[in-house]
């Protein structure tokens, strides 16, 4: 169990720096120059404070305008006067100045700007805590955050020294880096002769592997993160994992030994291990019998603190796994796990179509009925047109007509489509692509662009040999290779492509790969020629996702470091998973 | 005391006029001279416009212009070198170095009205400030001309008559005016008068004719009628010394000449030929001046020009003085000595050498040595210093060499600008408060490009500091030379700078464009390689759409949005729509921004577009977010349907047509059943119709809107379980063949945990899941008994692992034996 890591494996480098940095700066902005002595969380209902100055942070969005605005009016009204300070974070947007304008309150506010866009939530994993990257890129073609992005490869790359070695694939990825560059050239000399700490970087879209982060998790992490929701890296533990009438708020990440030793796991072994680890603790608290009264003393206290906390960590994983259990065992996993294999592998299509019509039938979630039918039409290049319609009527009637925005929004991201009509497509796609790249056409560009889109699963799928062909039983307990993740069923796209392209450390040989994931003029390479990199730091790769990453694709990835003795770093705008990507495209009626 | 007195320059500007004609001001470190004849005080009218000139301290003429506005009662120069002129009315003219017109400013009404009498350019720590005396005897003044804040200072109370002296003095960052009234001396602040004496005036005095404050504003000194002068501090709190001088006459000019951080004091004192120097000694040091002089008070000294000459007063630094004393035994001295014996390769050099060494006192000989050198005007002479110096070195392990090495190189930058033709005498001491950015900056102001950028590399200096910003000063000055073509400008300037680092083509630009030179900015603009730099320019220059664009190029969506509420202002609707259709990043942002601010425009955007699927989805969202009234909700859907219909989306349009079918009749069910029934989803109507016993209208419905019926069995199944009416359950169940199977029936029934009922159905599911519902309701050993009969393995263990513990021991024992036959056979 918990397989260490290879004896050469690089030591990662220190990420506490960024939270020192990020912390500092907050620090000073609100106590040193605002006075705050209370938080109010900002949402749609006014904030009752008697306190002569308020100070919101927020994200710089219109709607957060609008309430600032509305509040401020409403003061204004009863005759009220107070400061207010808005702090925007990661930055200041002229748009949102705007706003304050047009609703007249810009010179009764002050701005400041929290450049926080980095936090470590683990040793290996940097998030940008921003969820509503996928929307506003993906869905509104939003461009605002990629700035953002750069900024944050700048800071890294002037606290942690350059990346020699650059890899991306996608829009966003390539827009991302080359404004990364231009920084870079700009503010040269700091970054420059300083020796490489991180020798890799590869940048990904999120839309280069939609399936990955539909599928369910069976990582013990990801399985966690899909049942209660984990966020910024901590998780609300209810009553019934906390067997107390409270809930628990529990940090997950390394610090914690319990948790860091099946996080990666397959969860079929998570409860074997958990009781395993039960009867060693039984046996090390066994040991006080038979103790003279000086080792007692010792005992006490050295080891008695470390084993109660053991214990309490124990007892709270415990407890998370029999309440996964229940929920999962209640709503017929295993054939949702079944349904989801064979539309990755692509036989018993008709099957799994009437399965999905099913849980529509029968209301089991919205979110789930969606991915379900979201998956189905990403591995078939589309839904036939009977039933594209035919599931859609069914999703309206069983869960309200507001989600023909929900359907449209699906299509323009290229997630729910409907197949097209035979060969003319292919012919179509390519001029299509060719006007992609031209700046100039960008009418028409949108307009097709949900043709573009094609996804092509299954021809990348045998062509990355993503569906491994097994003879008898996966052995989960010792994975031999990245589909564990899934039980052996199929190796994440997004973390296949990684592998390959750092294996040839380039994108050479892989150009059908590249077209079929319609990126030819979106996949690059970039390696410095100066070899200043230690062979330590190029074992140290820090991979990009645009768009949120799942734990499902982290733990795989770990697992492929170990293998191969490389250390993988995280960065992404959001940890997501599949619900939280279908209620990205979701329409709720406000 | 100690002051010597060295020759600058000799003065060669064939000066017209005398000094004594002439307004005159010289600026402090080493700057440049502005004459400017004085036709207005000889009661002869002014038939001849009188010639401004300026000049380098050098006597090189810089500029000479045509006096055209009205007298000028004062100049000076401000902090930046700029040349302010004080005319009559209060009015200041701003003039550059090169005699270019700045800008004018005036000093209040009041002083319109009462006339200049007398003014002053001061300096302070914010800037340079201008003070007036007026007609009326009123003092009003600005601190800071860079930021103009008037301040009229307080009356002096019974003042019948201008004052015979005053002076400006600058105490805990305010300015306060110090003037003299017969025998008496008042402060103004901009609060009050208040009447001030100086301590320990001797007695008799009847008339102050003479002030001087010092550079710093520490010090003050005062000349009386007795011929008398008193020197104390400037905040009147203390005398330092006193000197009776036994003239009477009223001197030309009074200034401090001391160095900073040095004890002694001293105050310079000229008349028409005599120069006084006087201090705590009880002997004054006297100069015969042969010509009409000006004195110019400097940080450090004083600098004496008359139409011949230019010399540099100041008190001889302790290096210098004790090395070029007469007969001096400091290590300096000795080590000057043995240096020159060296040279002569003389043995006396040993004998020197050794003596500074018996006392130790080698490091500080060469210390000396080089501190002496910075202070020495004469190349030779430093030269023959640091000579020593480096001799001196030779003997010592360990000196650190920054010392003498960063002494070389000030001396030959100061020697450098010191040049006739540059012409900027500073010492070394003025130029280390000056510092090297300033310096620079003078020369690039007196447009010595080729010398700043000489002197910038010799000083390896940052290019972003040094180079690069000299070549953009350049730059500056290139783009306003109008008789050059466009496009030579722009190559000339291209061709210099390249990609430097730091030099910022942009600004370089707006220059052009201040300059009125629109094309040439923008053929600037495109060597500037950050797009984003461009972008504010362009939008001044009206160049929206090429904004834009460049906008666009820098993936900075903030200044996109910048540029497009630019062109929205500034373009028609229908333009500004156009030229969004090209660019769809643009696009995009501005229908996010029109989402949550401007839904009208939005649609109009749609519209224009004929993008008949959004607008689709706008009314859609419209009929349930904006509208509340539920005509007003179907008519939103009726136009969403229509445009659906014109977007060839059938689907979507059929959709909507149904969900206004159902709007209406949820408002239906509502007006004749009660409860709640609107916004409710097709399924959860029909739901609710059943759970309220509206049988009849729940099937109608079912019919109208065709709900599938493996829908509406499980909707019915829920629904009746919900209800636990378990007899119209089985009736259900038995009205015809279920199209979902029973194995539902099972589950519902389990969850409802009603296992009688379940078993009911357990006998009508079909065989393939026959097993799982006798495992539902836990009939074990039955399972076990149709999986063995199935002979399926995956049933067999299916049921194998619902087996538990001790009940189901023999049943988990028959499966195992089934299993072993079936492998036999």
């Amino acid at each position: 169990m918990a397989f260490p890591h290879r004896p050469d494996a690089p030591e990662l480098p220190d990420f506490s720096m960024l939270k020192r940095l990020a912390r500092d700066q907050l620090i000073y902005l609100l106590e040193q120059q605002h006075e705050v002595d209370k938080l109010y969380k900002v949402e749609s209902k006014p904030a009752v404070s008697s306190s002569e100055q308020l100070c919101f942070l927020v994200r710089p969005r219109i709607k957060n305008m609008r309430y600032i605005a509305n509040l401020v009016n409403a003061d204004k009204l009863a005759g009220r006067t107070r400061k207010y300070k808005v702090i925007f974070s990661p930055q200041k947007f002229y748009a949102c100045e705007m706003v304050l304008e047009e609703e007249g309150i810009y010179g009764d506010v002050s701005c400041d700007e929290w450049a926080f866009s980095l936090l470590p939530l683990d040793v290996d994993l940097l998030s940008m805590e921003l969820p509503e990257f996928f929307r506003d890129y993906f869905l509104e073609g939003d461009q605002r955050w990629i700035n953002t992005v750069a900024q944050a490869l700048h800071l890294l790359s002037t606290l942690y020294g350059p990346f020699p070695n650059c890899y991306g694939i996608g829009r966003c990825a390539k827009m991302s880096y080359e404004l990364w560059r231009k920084l870079e050239d700009e503010e040269d000399g700091e970054t420059k002769g300083r020796r490489p700490e991180i020798g890799h970087i590869f940048l990904l879209d999120r839309d280069m592997d939609f399936v990955t982060a539909l599928c369910s998790q069976v990582v013990y992490e990801g399985l966690v993160d899909d049942t209660f929701r984990i966020k910024c890296g901590s998780v609300d533990f209810g009553p019934e994992v906390t067997s107390s009438d409270k809930s628990l708020k529990v940090l997950l990440n390394a610090e914690d030994k319990v948790f860091n030793e099946i996080r990666n796991e397959h969860f079929s072994n998570v409860f074997g291990f958990l009781s395993q680890k039960a009867r060693n603790l039984q046996a090390q608290y066994d040991r006080r019998r038979g103790m003279d009264i000086k080792q007692m003393k010792n005992f006490v206290s050295q080891e008695l603190k470390g084993l109660k906390q053991e214990h309490r960590l124990l007892s709270l994983h415990i407890g998370a796994c029999e309440s996964i259990m229940k929920k999962k065992t209640k709503q017929d996993f295993q054939e949702l796990i079944k349904t989801e294999h064979a539309l990755l592998e692509g036989f018993n299509i008709r099957e799994s179509t009437s399965y999905i019509e099913e849980h529509i039938d029968r209301q089991v979630s919205p979110i789930e009925s969606l991915r379900l039918m979201c998956l189905l039409s990403i591995t078939e290049n589309g839904l036939i047109p009977k039933d594209y319609r035919s599931l859609k009527t069914q999703y309206l009637q069983s869960y309200g007509p507001e989600h023909l925005l929900t359907f449209s929004n699906l299509r323009r991201a290229g997630l729910l489509t409907e197949q097209a009509p035979g060969d003319t497509l292919t012919a179509v796609e390519s001029k299509v692509s060719k006007l992609v790249t031209d700046k100039a056409a960008g009418k028409i560009t949108d307009a097709f662009s949900s043709l573009a889109k094609r996804s092509n699963f299954r021809a990348i799928s045998k062509k990355l040999n993503l569906i491994p062909r097994v003879d008898g039983e996966y052995d989960l307990k010792v994975p031999r290779d990245m589909a564990y993740v899934f039980s052996g069923a199929y190796v994440p796209l997004s973390c296949r492509i990684i592998e390959q392209v750092l294996e040839r450390r380039s994108w050479q040989g892989l150009d059908e790969v590249v077209r079929l994931l319609n990126c030819s003029e979106l996949a690059f390479t970039d390696m410095t020629k100066e070899d200043k990199a230690s062979s330590e730091s190029l074992r140290l790769i820090l991979v990009v996702f645009l768009g949120g990453c799942t734990f499902s694709e982290i733990s795989a990835l770990r697992f492929l470091g170990r293998e191969k003795g490389y250390r993988f770093i995280f960065l992404t705008t959001a940890v997501t998973n599949s619900a939280r990507l279908m209620e990205a495209m979701s329409e709720v009626k406000a | 005391m100690g002051h010597r007195k060295y020759e600058l320059y000799s003065m060669d500007w064939d000066l017209k006029e005398e000094l004594r004609d002439c307004l005159v001001a010289a600026a402090p470190y080493g700057g440049p001279i502005a004459l400017l004849r004085n036709p207005w005080r000889k009661e002869k009218a002014a038939s001849v416009r009188p010639v401004l000139e300026i000049y380098s301290a050098s006597g090189m003429p810089l500029a000479s212009l045509l006096w055209k506005s009205g007298p000028v009662v004062s100049l000076g120069w401000s902090a930046e070198e700029e040349l302010l002129c004080v005319q009559e009315d209060g009015v200041v003219l701003v003039y550059g170095l090169h005699g270019d017109f700045r800008r004018h400013f005036s000093m209040g009404n009041e002083v319109l009205q009462n006339r200049v009498l007398d003014a002053r350019i001061f300096h302070t720590e914010f800037g340079s400030g201008v003070a007036i005396l007026t007609g009326a005897h009123r003092f009003t003044l600005s601190a800071n001309v860079g930021d103009l804040k008037l301040r009229r200072m307080p009356e002096v109370p019974g003042l019948q008559s201008a004052p015979s002296c005053w002076t400006t003095l600058c105490q805990d960052r305010v300015a306060h005016i110090l003037l003299a009234v017969g025998p008496d001396l008042y402060l103004l602040d901009h609060a009050a008068c208040s009447s001030v004496t100086p301590p320990g005036l001797a007695p008799g005095v009847s008339s102050f004719l003479q002030m001087a404050v010092s550079f710093t504003y520490r010090h003050l000194a005062l000349f009386t009628d007795t011929g008398y002068i008193w020197m104390g501090t400037a905040s009147l709190k203390e005398k330092l010394c006193e000197f009776n001088c036994n003239i009477r006459a009223p001197p030309k000019q009074m200034v401090w000449c001391s160095r900073p951080r040095s004890k002694e004091r001293a105050v310079v004192v000229a008349w028409e030929r005599r120069l006084m120097v006087v201090g705590d000694a009880p002997e004054s040091i006297q100069f015969v001046l042969d010509e009409d002089s000006y004195l110019v008070p400097e940080l450090d000294g004083v600098r004496i020009f008359s139409r011949s000459t230019h010399e540099f007063l100041h008190e001889v630094p302790v290096a210098s003085e004790e090395i070029f004393k007469i007969a001096s035994m400091a290590p300096g001295a000795l080590l000057l000595e043995a240096q020159k014996e060296y040279e002569k390769e003389s043995q006396k050099a040993d004998e020197y050498l050794r003596e500074i060494q018996e006392l130790g006192q080698l490091t500080q000989a060469v210390q000396q040595c080089i501190e002496a050198a910075g202070h020495e005007h004469r190349p030779d002479m430093q030269k023959s210093l640091l000579r020593a110096a480096s001799f001196g070195k030779c003997f010592l392990d360990r000196f650190p060499p920054d010392s003498f090495v960063r002494m070389c190189q000030d001396l030959r930058v100061l020697n450098a600008v010191r040049d006739y033709h540059i012409g900027i005498p500073l010492t070394y001491s003025q130029y280390k408060q000056l510092t090297i950015q300033v310096l620079l900056d003078r020369l690039v102001l007196r447009r010595l490009y080729p010398l700043a950028i000489q002197i910038c590399e010799y000083l390896r200096l940052p290019e972003v500091q040094g180079v690069s910003r000299i070549l953009a000063h350049w730059a500056c000055y290139k783009v306003q030379q109008k008789d050059v073509s466009d496009e030579d400008v722009a190559r000339a300037i291209n061709q210099k700078l390249g990609d430097t680092p730091g030099v910022s083509y942009s600004d370089i630009a707006a220059r052009a464009y201040g300059c009125g030179r629109t094309e040439l900015a923008i053929k600037l603009l495109e060597y500037e390689p950050r797009s984003g730099e461009q972008v504010p320019l362009l939008l001044k220059m009206k160049r929206s759409k090429l904004a834009l664009s460049k906008a666009i190029e820098s993936g900075d969506t903030d200044l996109v949005f910048t540029v497009l509420l630019h062109l929205k202002n500034e373009l028609n609707r229908g333009d500004f729509f156009m030229t969004l259709r090209n660019q769809p990043m643009a696009l995009s942002l501005y229908r996010q921004f029109c989402k949550y601010q401007e839904l009208e425009t939005l649609k109009d955007l749609y519209n224009q577009d004929d993008n008949h699927q959004e607008l689709g989805s706008f009314h859609i969202r419209a009929s349930y977010a904006a509208e509340e009234r539920i005509e007003g909700r179907v008519a939103a859907l009726q136009t969403a349907a229509d445009a659906f219909y014109k977007a060839k989306n059938e689907f979507a349009a059929k959709a909507t047509e149904d969900q206004m079918r159902l709007l209406r009749l949820q408002r239906r069910l509502e007006d004749e059943l009660g409860g709640r029934f609107l916004d409710l989803s097709l399924h959860d109507t029909v739901t609710t119709l059943i759970l309220g016993g509206h049988n009849k209208r729940a099937e109608q419905l079912a019919r109208d809107f065709r709900i599938p019926d493996k829908r509406l069995w499980w909707l019915k199944l829920t629904a009746l379980a919900d209800l636990e009416d378990w007899e119209e359950l089985e009736k259900f169940s038995k009205s015809k063949k279920s199209p979902i199977g029973y194995l539902p029936f099972v589950e519902i029934c389990m969850k409802q945990h009603n296992k009688y009922e379940a078993k009911k159905y357990t006998s009508r599911v079909g065989p393939e899941q026959k097993v799982k519902a006798l495992l539902l309701v836990g009939d074990v050993a039955q399972a076990a008994d149709v999986a063995i009969e199935h002979r399926n393995e995956a049933e067999l263990s299916l049921v194998l692992s619902h087996c538990t513990g001790a009940t189901d021991g023999a049943t988990a024992d028959k499966i195992q034996r089934a299993r072993a036959q079936a492998q036999k056979k």
